[in-house]
């Protein structure tokens, strides 16, 4: 008895009938109710437990039955029997094989788990209401939905806060009162610039009594340049943006350009599909120029390879690969990546899909090798107007060498050897200054067409050197079609992308903002939104943002704005313990969102409240305070070893400018889940481990600021109280309670009294880091103040954006 | 059930995994038992089975990668029958098309080079080892030999992240990452998966090897690998600042506890109750690492077993001996990664290099564990990212990569001793009995700690990775 067919014995359907009979001890379905919603709620059961052997996967599909379309589901096979029987459950075979005792016949096989009791009791109530079929929520173009009646109207700000609302009143549970002004002041200051806001800042809110007071903050930080810092780490994981060229020779590139574009086109508000063109297709407008062939870097960020022996064919066809799978990923949530050697098992892509999607990327003009400079070609070389001149100058200079070198040479009588040997080191000097002036002028890596395109084949089983068909370049065939007259290169693809029919990229790119700002997307995977996503959780909301972006010229500064003035996000993260207890992710909204702090935001916000941040937008990486072992690659590994910290303004710059090394990403990033950079990456885990601890109280980073700190709070007042309620309120933007005061007031003074019995220990304590600190302070207090900001630095609530 | 793991460690994650909303008791528990699930169940829907699915035996794994791929040719490859044809071009049947690398694939010839030393017959299967290692010829009735490896990837980035992960391209868990992820930790004083890396005499301008080998890749981020690197800073940031003595960072920890439980107390988030306890596994952190790397209580008798590099911090000995001490505390997966074996020319002086400084630890490291019963539960394997050509590249002896066949060894923890699996055709080319994928040897590591490498997934991309991707079975002959 096989377990693939449909076909079964007599024996085997009347036990599968009795277990079917006691499973449906639940209540039986009402014929009158309606039935489960297709694309929510049934399709993910379908796809969790069936669709990897009865899906889209045509070469893998066993017993030939397909459970992804009505039309195959209630196909009927030789038996005379069908999966699914619209309003028939007993003949429905499907629900006999999930549900059956024996355990031959029962899907999943292996014993794998099956669908729940609730899961049961939706599939038959889908069976019984005609088994109705829809598309994949994901696959349909969103419209904009019907705004939602509400009971409580004074609550809701705007149209996001009323689909809020309606489903919270739905499950009869009331939203949090507005946060206090200093949580919500510092919330939204490091949710749109990274960086804390300052005390001047945060006494002019507080004090704001103006009805619109918080929508100017709002506006103030989105008009600041750290926005553009702010918005671009997020960008910078998905374009899988860094300094280095990874594999094992992972020595350093530059790519910084591209990267100060992309703040640029934040602080611009540059609008999504204008940002989508550029770097998707910037090198093929008809008015292309330097800025918009720049914005192509994005699709030269991946790894190149210089390793020995290697075929660069082989690792060209790879980097288009990643051109192509990152591109689904960031603009369309699909997990194309599965179809590169099969068939999608869950959602309908073709291996051909896979392929058609990857020609775009496939005629750059490149040879997927690298030598030993710091780019490969394709290049665009930006030199400033400056630059242009000195480059000219240079070279004029080696060219007058090289004249009187010859002139030398030839002359008669023949010149002395002094003469010849002075000439020739003459050459070389303007040939090393010029060279080494080369060497600073910015270039980035970018995209540019060969002459003669490549032709793309399919790769059997995705494995390089076995062609299969021939394919042209084309988008996905179940998504909506190009235009007719759609050239076949990136531009058409480009426009694609952002087209109003297209169903996921408005979606795709809400959901990731909304994480950044909820700290979960209303899809909680952002990188997938296929049939194995889990339903939105609040699908209406979801299509409204989308929409609204889409139809508002893709502005982010106004889906932003629209977002973060809402009554939704102005929340309390306090709440009562039974809502904590019935919703811990907050999929509900029903309060603020509580989550840990970005790596660079712990970095800047320490900076920021020491009054160390050093603020200039773009530039050539940098090196910051990191351990020495950071970099220790040793031979062949590239030329980024032995590192050394910079020295001045340098060390404390923003985090987004801090050198990445692919192979050795910064430690302090990596401890609080910051990805390799390797590949694209749209969504970071948020851990919480020990090495977070060491990393935020041990770098010598905190130890300059916890110092800086304590000087200025010093600085600022006189006494104990004054001088740590300060402290808190640069780093946490808040006074402490009494308690708090009390705690943080008695460990200063167990602190001074022992560096003041202990003058050495003190002086040693502040000895770490630079700039040293004035003498102005005494010693023993100032070690005292620095150690308790150290721990101030460290609060659970100082990491976290409440 | 399981008989290894603790029952306590048991019930407390089941406990854990069957509260939904994560109660703060156990949410700070479950943290130090090395594991923080709250993300990654809300988020991705995770479910877990009960781990480990059957009886374990072993407890913990000691993977020594051989970076840059010893010769299998010279190690363990006698084969006197092609003596004869040494010097002569390589039959094309051999090789039958299948592709070399860009260092020779421009060659003329493909001169056949036996193995440049002798072999000693070594355990009941009489196994060939090379003379050039010595100490393994001793203990080779401890080991099994599986001389019919192969693998996918030709060069060594991909190969090597292939036998770290399973898979040759980066974003994959490691092996240790999935066994941390799995079975999580016995000692909550130091992390789930440590690596050592040591750099070889054999050819010391080889590039070394990275962090991604040991990155967690989709998995939460406290499964990664962390590395010990030698010297006064073992693991990032782990000194207290110039200055700040023990007793000032208690005093400090004592505070910011105080005031991370008035907050606590006040947000109901368990988050901060996590992040109290990891602070304070941190502070164990900066106690338990140091003593582990602290030498001075080791016998005279076991020093003088790893040679005389143990004393040097970084050496592969010194690495070996560290293996067995993190094993000693309860680490899952010591992962040691020793370079140096990547011999393109003059093999006749290189591999000799290497191997005196490689043979004595590893075989050191199987007696240490033996005499004191822990490799009754430990599994250690020994092996490269693949294997050299039988043919010559260069002018100057030497050996490109070979996937099509290499050379591993295994012992310990059900591993049956003096095994030996497999067979290459007369070049040592290609497998010609019982081969064995690199999916198959981490479906056999799976196997011995207990876990059906079917069943170990994770929900990603809408799709449930595993480490053995879609093939591999246990390596029927190892097992004892």
């Amino acid at each position: 008895m096989t377990r693939l067919g449909l076909a079964l014995s007599s024996t085997a359907l009347a036990l599968s009938a009795i277990a079917t009979v006691a499973a449906t001890e639940t209540p039986a379905p009402t014929p009158d109710r309606k039935s489960p919603d297709f694309a929510t709620q049934i399709r993910p059961i379908l796809s969790k437990y069936c669709f990897a052997c009865h899906g889209p996967d045509e070469a893998k599909r066993k017993a030939g039955l397909r459970l992804d379309t009505r039309e195959g589901a209630i196909a009927r096979n030789q038996e005379g029997q069908a999966a699914v029987v619209p309003g028939d459950i007993p003949a429905s075979m499907l629900l006999n094989r999930l549900t059956t005792i024996d355990m031959d016949e029962r899907m999943p096989p292996k014993a794998e788990p099956g669908p729940n009791t609730a899961e049961q009791a939706l599939l038959r109530q889908w069976i019984a209401t005609g088994a109705p079929y829809a598309e994949h929520w994901a696959f349909v173009a969103p419209q904009r939905p019907a705004k939602p009646a509400v009971s409580d109207e004074a609550w809701a700000r705007n149209d996001l806060d009323r689909h809020v609302l309606a489903s919270l009143e739905a499950q009869g549970i009331k939203p949090q009162p507005e946060a206090t002004r200093e949580t919500l002041i510092r919330r939204v200051s490091l949710d749109l610039t990274g960086v804390p806001p300052t005390l001047a800042e945060i006494d002019a809110f507080v004090e704001d009594k103006a009805a619109d007071a918080y929508e100017r903050v709002v506006d103030r930080l989105l008009a600041s340049p750290r926005y553009g810092e702010r918005l671009a780490t997020p960008w910078l994981d998905a374009a899988r943006y860094a300094d280095s060229h990874g594999f094992q020779q992972d020595d350093e590139r530059s790519m910084w350009r591209w990267r100060d574009w992309v703040i640029e086109a934040y602080n611009a508000d540059m609008p999504f599909d204008r940002f989508t063109l550029l770097q998707t297709a910037g090198d093929l407008l008809p008015d292309a120029s330097p800025e918009t062939i720049l914005a192509t870097g994005f699709h030269r960020n991946h790894r190149i390879s210089a390793e020995g022996g290697i075929d660069a064919e082989e690792f060209r066809i790879e980097g288009v690969f990643d051109r192509a799978e990152t591109t689904a990923t960031v603009w369309l949530g699909l997990t194309m990546n599965c179809a590169r050697c099969h068939d999608h098992k869950y959602d309908p892509i073709r291996q051909q899909d896979f392929y058609r999607f990857a020609a775009y990327f496939d005629s750059i003009d490149e040879s997927g090798i690298r030598g030993a400079e710091r780019s490969a070609a394709p290049i665009l070389r930006l030199p400033s107007p400056a630059d242009a001149e000195r480059t000219t100058t240079l070279a004029a200079a080696v060219t007058a060498a090289e004249k009187e070198l010859a002139t030398l040479k030839s002359a008669t009588p023949p010149a002395t050897k002094d003469a010849l040997a002075v000439a020739q080191s003459a050459l070389a000097a303007a040939r090393k200054a010029r060279d080494a002036f080369a060497e600073g002028v910015p270039e980035v890596m970018v995209l540019k067409e060969r002459a003669k395109p490549r032709e793309t084949y399919v790769l059997e089983r995705g494995a390089y050197g076995h062609r299969g068909a021939r394919v042209e370049a084309g988008t996905p065939g179940f998504l909506p079609p190009l235009p007719a007259d759609a050239p076949g290169n990136r531009l058409a693809l480009a426009r694609w992308l952002t087209d109003p029919a297209n169903p996921l990229t408005a979606r795709v790119q809400v959901n990731r903002f909304w994480e950044m700002l909820f700290g979960a997307g209303l899809v909680a995977t952002l990188e997938n939104f296929g049939s194995q996503a889990e339903p939105p959780s609040n699908a209406a909301l979801l299509d409204w943002l989308a929409v609204e972006f889409r139809e508002h010229g893709w502005s982010t500064k106004r889906l932003l704005r629209t977002i973060v003035t809402s009554a939704t996000y102005r929340q309390s993260t306090a709440a009562p313990a039974d809502l904590i207890a019935r919703d811990p992710a907050n999929r509900l909204l029903a309060r603020g969102p509580r989550f840990r702090l970005t790596p660079e935001m712990i970095r800047d916000q320490a900076l920021a409240a020491s009054g160390l941040l050093v603020e200039r937008i773009g530039g050539p990486a940098i090196r910051p305070y990191q351990p020495a072992s950071s970099w220790d690659g040793g031979p062949g590994s590239g030329n980024l070893n032995n590192y050394t910290p910079a020295t001045g303004d340098d060390l404390w710059r923003r985090a987004v400018y801090v050198i990445w090394k692919r192979t050795q990403p910064p430690p302090g990033m990596v401890a609080f889940d910051a990805p390799s950079r390797e590949f694209c990456n749209v969504q970071r885990l948020r851990t919480n481990t020990p090495l977070q601890a060491l990393t935020t109280f041990n770098d010598i980073t905190t130890t300059v600021a916890a110092r800086m700190l304590a000087q200025r709070i010093m600085g600022e007042a006189a006494t104990p109280e004054e001088r740590l309620t300060l402290a808190m309120r640069h780093v946490v933007s808040r006074r402490p309670d009494a308690a708090e005061l009390g705690i943080l007031t008695a460990g200063l003074k167990r602190r001074l009294d022992r560096y003041a019995a202990d003058p050495t220990a003190a002086a040693t304590v502040l000895a770490e880091g630079t700039p040293p600190p004035p003498h102005t302070f005494p010693p023993a207090e100032l070690a005292a103040y620095a150690q308790t900001c150290a721990l101030i630095l460290n609060l659970d609530e100082t990491l976290t954006r409440e | 059930m399981n008989p290894i793991n603790s029952f306590q460690d048991q019930v407390l994650r089941r406990a854990f995994l069957k509260r939904s909303a994560g109660g703060i008791g156990m949410m700070a528990l479950a943290s130090l038992l090395g594991r923080n699930l709250a993300a990654a169940e809300t988020i991705s829907g995770n479910e877990r089975l009960g781990l480990p699915h059957y009886a374990p035996k072993a407890k913990r794994v000691i993977f020594m990668h051989m970076a840059g791929a010893p010769s299998h040719i010279d190690l363990f490859e006698h084969k006197p029958q092609i003596e004869k044809l040494r010097g002569t071009n390589l039959p094309p049947s051999v090789r039958n098309g299948q592709r070399i690398t860009g260092f020779t694939s421009g060659q003329k010839t493909l001169p056949v080079a036996p193995a440049h030393w002798p072999f000693k017959l070594c355990g009941p299967s009489a196994m060939p080892i090379s003379n050039l290692l010595p100490e393994l010829q001793k203990i080779a009735g401890d080991v099994a030999f599986v001389r019919s490896m192969h693998t996918d990837a030709i060069n060594h980035d991909p190969a090597m992240s292939f036998l770290q992960s399973g898979s040759q391209l980066p974003g994959r868990p490691a092996l240790g990452s999935w066994l941390s992820y799995g079975l999580g930790t016995v000692n909550a004083d130091l992390p789930a998966f440590v690596v050592l890396v040591s750099r070889g005499a054999g050819r010391p301008q080889e590039s070394p090897v990275y962090d991604r080998f040991w990155s967690s890749g989709f998995l939460p981020g406290e499964h990664q690998g962390t590395r010990f690197r030698a010297g006064m800073e073992p693991v990032p940031f782990l000194a207290n600042p110039t200055g700040v003595a023990p007793a000032d960072r208690r005093d400090q920890l004592d505070d910011l506890g105080t005031l991370n439980r008035h907050r606590l107390a006040s947000l109901h988030d368990s988050d901060i109750a996590t992040r109290i306890a990891q602070y304070e596994l941190a502070f164990r952190m900066q106690t338990s690492v140091p003593e582990l790397l602290d030498l001075s209580k080791e016998p005279r008798e076991v020093l003088d077993l790893y040679g005389l590099d143990v004393q040097k911090p970084g050496s592969f000995a010194w690495n070996c001996l560290m293996a067995r001490r993190l094993a000693e505390r309860g680490v899952r997966t010591i992962q040691l990664s020793h370079v140096g074996w990547d011999h393109h020319e003059n093999v006749v002086d290189q591999l000799p290099r290497q191997c005196a400084e490689a043979d004595r630890p590893a075989a050191a490291l199987i007696t240490d564990l033996k005499q004191r019963g822990l490799l009754d539960d430990t599994l250690v394997v020994w092996g490269g990212e693949f294997g050299r050509t039988i043919f010559t590249q260069g002018g100057n002896n030497g050996r490109d990569h070979h996937p099509r066949s290499f050379t591993i060894w295994m012992a310990g923890a059900g591993i049956k001793a003096g095994a030996v699996v497999g067979e290459t055709d007369d070049f040592a080319y290609n497998v010609v009995r019982d081969p064995c994928s690199v999916h198959d040897l981490h479906a056999t590591i799976l196997d011995q700690l207990g876990i059906n490498h079917e069943k170990l997934t994770y929900l990603f991309q809408g799709r449930k990775f595993r480490l053995t991707d879609v093939s591999g079975v246990p390596i029927a002959g190892v097992l004892a």
